[in-house]
């Protein structure tokens, strides 16, 4: 077997063959004992579901994933210009960062109700959520992107006779990409561990609403199912994360 | 002392091209940088005189902390100065100059670009015509041994290769002044003398002015016209030395007896001000 792509493939096999075995386990025991399905259900109960009630279960998945765009997205676009005012700006730092970190560090799950009476139940408050979830960690390694840059740059810049916006998009954003992508990559776990959450408390859509219903019904198999489901989403959302990176910042592979 | 300090004769070599100076003069008066102020200011460096001569090599050498990187930042004004003036080919300095090339004990390479584009950066940043800056950075590349490095980014070469793209970045848009700040400190012993002798070969076909600062004193004599001895807190020049051997200088300066004695005169001048404890 080739070594490029054989290693990558091989533990792909293994990763499928382990996961089969749990299943294959899972059902068997549950099975042995009989286990009644509103207990615990097999995964051929909830894997079935998954196919039978897809529409539904997709209906939620998506507004899953829109909130998280929307939440994450906002958290970006506030959390990387954010980041360089703070480096650049030293009152800034001294000032409002520390109110940043106090209001990270408050639970963000209690803001839901009020967000609720100001904005209504619904998908909104859930991104809002999500936002400030994936927020604070953006935030923070993207400051220590801007900061690490070597002072010595700027000579070789400023030396290049190059303005303060070429220095910026040429020399120091670029720089602080790997940074703020690290950031990224926890914001967006973050960001799906957040979203399920906020739609339990404070939304009408999503697979977070839709597990919770189901809870209320006693319908343990569609519970597993959005689980299921919930986790597909949380791996396309590292999965895109990895991809993007890749493309954006080709030469950081090392 | 004053036999050391005889000019530079007519026997001095040069085997690629004529002495044409394409280097700017820099004079600078009573060059003065002060940290801070009031009960914590730090009088760093000066007052210091420097006057180098259009496409002159003159290296400034002295311990850790003496001022000698910040005579450098001083010089082209990307620092400014507590006091003093300089003058650039008799024009006084008043903003950062840009008629230079930079080059750092680390690479400073950005690593997201390849080797190539990095030394672009000059031509982007400057708005200069692609084509002729390409032209001139495969040159450079082929010159600085540098073919087939082009597309590599910098963790792909080696610590010489990259302090070599690093030259190239400060050549390509053909400046009139190169200032290195112990530009071959970080590297080995091997890969040092090499490009030591690369870096003076390509001097003698362009005679860019040279500010080159260092803490090796076989670096000054191996490359210098003229080195400035600079001393501690605050820096100041304390002793100028001409250096009146042939080039291209050999691998092995040892061949000089000459080099010998300038080397001796600047450990001397080191023991006077207390920078060796034997």
């Amino acid at each position: 077997m080739a070594a490029f792509g054989g290693s990558y493939l091989s533990s792909v096999l293994i990763g499928t063959v382990a996961v089969l075995l749990l299943l294959g386990l899972w059902e068997a025991a549950l099975h042995f004992f009989e286990v009644p399905v509103w207990l615990a259900p097999k995964p051929s109960d909830f894997l079935a579901r998954l196919y039978t009630d897809r529409a539904l279960i997709a209906g939620h998945a998506f507004w899953t994933s829109l909130t998280i765009v929307q939440g994450f997205t906002l958290g970006v676009l506030v959390a990387v210009p954010l980041a360089l005012a703070i480096v650049s700006i030293g009152a800034l730092e001294r000032g409002l960062y520390p109110v940043i970190v106090f209001l990270n560090i408050m639970p963000k799950t209690v803001i839901g109700p009020i967000l609720i009476i100001w904005f209504g139940i619904g998908p909104l408050v859930a991104a809002l959520i999500v936002f400030l979830m994936s927020f604070f960690p953006v935030l923070v390694d993207s400051m220590s992107g801007f900061r690490l840059i070597d002072r010595r740059l700027f000579y070789i810049s400023r030396s290049m006779g190059a303005s303060s916006w070429q220095t910026f998009w040429k020399v120091r954003l670029p720089a602080a990409l790997p940074h703020i992508f690290s950031g990224m990559k926890i914001g967006v776990v973050k960001a799906v561990e957040g979203v399920i959450i906020a739609e339990f408390i404070a939304s009408n859509k999503g697979l977070g609403f839709m597990i919770l219903r189901a809870s209320a019904f006693m319908d343990m198999t569609l519970m597993f199912s959005g689980l299921v489901a919930a986790a597909i989403v949380a791996l396309m959302f590292n999965g895109a994360m990895s991809i993007i990176s890749q493309w954006l910042m080709p030469w950081s592979r090392h | 002392m004053a036999d050391m300090k005889t000019r530079t004769p007519s026997g001095l070599v040069h085997p690629v091209g004529g002495a044409i100076a394409a280097g700017a003069s820099i004079n600078a008066r009573g060059l003065t940088k002060v940290f801070g102020s009031g009960e914590n200011a730090f009088h760093a460096l000066g007052p210091i005189d420097l006057d180098i001569k259009p496409g002159e090599f003159v290296s400034i050498i002295g311990p850790s902390g003496c001022g000698k990187s910040t005579t450098m930042l001083l010089v082209t004004g990307l620092e400014p100065s507590s006091a003093g003036t300089v003058e650039i080919d008799g024009k006084l300095l008043t903003a950062p100059i840009s008629e230079i090339g930079i080059v750092f004990q680390d690479h400073l390479l950005l690593d997201f670009r390849t080797a190539i584009k990095n030394v672009m950066l000059q031509q982007e940043m400057r708005g200069l015509d692609k084509a002729a800056l390409r032209e001139r950075a495969d040159a450079l590349f082929e010159r600085l041994g540098l073919a087939g490095a082009e597309n590599r980014y910098p963790w792909q070469l080696s610590g010489g290769m990259r302090q070599r793209v690093s030259i190239a970045r400060a050549l390509v848009h053909d400046p009139s002044m190169l200032l290195m700040d112990e530009p071959f400190g970080a590297l080995d012993a091997i890969t040092r003398t090499q490009i030591r002798h690369d870096l003076e070969m390509l001097w003698l076909e362009t005679r860019k002015t040279v500010l080159f600062i260092t803490h090796s004193i076989e670096e000054a004599v191996g490359l210098s016209d003229r080195v400035l001895v600079m001393s501690k807190s605050p820096g100041t020049i304390v002793e100028e030395i001409v250096i009146d051997l042939p080039r291209p200088r050999p691998a092995h300066l040892g061949e000089y007896p000459e080099f010998s004695k300038y080397a001796e005169r600047i450990y001397r001048i080191f023991e006077k001000l207390g920078v060796y404890k034997f």
